[in-house]
């Protein structure tokens, strides 16, 4: 092997990987099947982009209803209103329930903004070609990635309340409308991030910056 | 860079092209460019799935057949299982939202034990396994998308916004969802797709030679 100090990624090579099963193939192979695992062969994933910017900006869009709507309802003997997520949350620290009110803010507010904001820098990067802190990027993807399903919580929380306070005229508990944009706007999120192909971050080219010499004395 | 494919591995991160380096059990495959584990070998892995699976296939039963809560107000009670977290959604009107519990709580995390149990019990015990690939493919997709341990800390959630209104008592369904959620955990960490992939592949060529 000619050791030159510069990164090379697979398809420059004149190789493909396999997302599936990770398995080497010739690039000529493009759009046909993988002889190990069966699936459809792409360098990068088709049409990535389009689809992750198109699910981010529904997301964006929904998530005004989202906070807007009340998520759920609780009654008792008459009393009681409908309670938006911020609501719910305001009502939980006022109620020094601080450590609960905390987490619930984090999964359903400061998680969602963080990942809308992540997968546009993201989106930004491929799209006008930007190349500087490529690994603190994908780190950044890594750790939303991983985060954003935590979303869910509230919309569980909300079926866990309404299927357990069912006391008729005591005390009430029910589902409303800014559950389903809620729901909707973390699963936008979360196919925004699946579909979105890390390795266009890496394309733009010139990734051999000379800040990056201490990694190459890893190579063989 | 020259080779055959057999030689050369690349991340699936961000396509940096590298020599095959041999790694020893435990010890991983860093990617140099963008830090992503590109390779780690366990010992052993597919016997700890087979064990896993099967507990976690028992566990699942108690899981969602007991009552994971249950509240008392004024000599009234009520109780539930997990599948009426969705139910009372569905019954509400809120149908997308309870179709998304009834997956995420309820069907992923049952596939995917069923779905681990069918890989390794094959590999395990050299059965045919003509779904082994779809199987794979369907493990490795719905990767995240069963959220038990989501759930869990919404029952906690909704255990401490409720104490102060009503007496609330936990459920056996709740501590075999604790359960379940340590043996899913567990199946996912030990869950190594290349090791899997790589016996395939030694199957397939098995099979290949066998037939000739
Ligand atoms: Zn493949
Ligand atoms: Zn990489």
């Amino acid at each position: 092997m000619t050791d030159k100090p510069r990164f090379k990624s697979a398809r420059e090579s004149g190789y493909l990987l396999c997302i599936d099963c990770e398995k080497l193939h010739p690039l000529s192979l493009e759009g046909e099947l993988c002889d190990r695992c069966g699936a459809r062969l792409h360098s990068r994933v088709p049409n990535s982009m389009n689809l992750s910017w198109a699910s981010l900006i529904a997301a964006v869009i929904l998530f005004l209803p989202a906070n807007m709507l009340p998520i759920m309802t609780f009654k008792s003997f008459g009393q009681g209103e409908p309670s938006t997520i911020l609501g719910g949350i305001l009502h939980l620290l006022d109620q020094d329930m601080l450590l609960i009110g905390l987490v619930v803010l984090f999964a359903s507010i400061v998680v969602p903004v963080l990942k809308i904001i992540a997968m546009t820098i993201l989106l930004c990067t491929v799209q006008f070609r930007l190349q500087t802190n490529l690994r603190q990027k994908t780190l950044m993807f890594r750790i939303i990635e991983w985060i954003g399903r935590w979303s869910m919580l509230d919309i569980f929380v909300i079926g866990i309340l309404v299927a357990l306070v069912q006391l008729g005229n005591i005390a009430h508990i029910e589902g409303n409308d800014g559950a389903t944009a809620f729901a909707v706007v973390v699963l936008l999120t979360m196919f925004s991030a699946i579909i979105f192909d890390t390795r266009l971050i890496w394309d733009n080219g010139v990734t051999d910056l000379p800040s990056d010499n201490s990694d190459e004395k890893d190579t063989p | 860079m020259h080779g055959t494919p057999e030689q050369l591995i690349a991340c699936h991160e961000c396509d940096l092209l590298m020599t095959r380096v041999a790694n020893k059990p435990n010890e991983d495959v860093i990617c140099p460019r963008c830090h992503a584990r590109i390779f780690y070998t366990s010992i052993n892995s597919i016997e700890r799935l087979l064990a896993l699976s099967v507990a976690g296939l028992i566990l699942f039963i108690p899981a969602n057949i007991f009552p994971i809560l249950s509240l008392q107000v004024f000599g009234q009670s009520q109780s539930e299982i997990i599948l009426q977290s969705a139910l009372s959604l569905f019954d509400g009107g809120l149908v997308l939202v309870a179709l998304l519990i009834l997956l995420f709580a309820i069907v992923v995390p049952l596939f995917q034990q069923v779905i681990l149990f069918y890989i390794s019990f094959t590999l395990h015990y050299r059965r045919e396994g003509r779904l082994l690939r779809q199987a794979m493919h369907a493990y490795q997709h719905l990767r995240g998308w069963g959220m038990l341990e989501i759930f869990m800390l919404g029952v906690l959630i909704s255990i401490i916004k409720l104490k102060d209104i009503a007496d609330l008592h936990i459920g056996l369904g709740l501590y075999s969802l604790a359960a379940l959620i340590v043996v899913t955990t567990l199946s996912s960490v030990f869950f190594n797709p290349h090791q899997i992939w790589h016996q395939i592949d030694l199957r397939r060529q098995k099979r290949a030679t066998d037939d000739r």
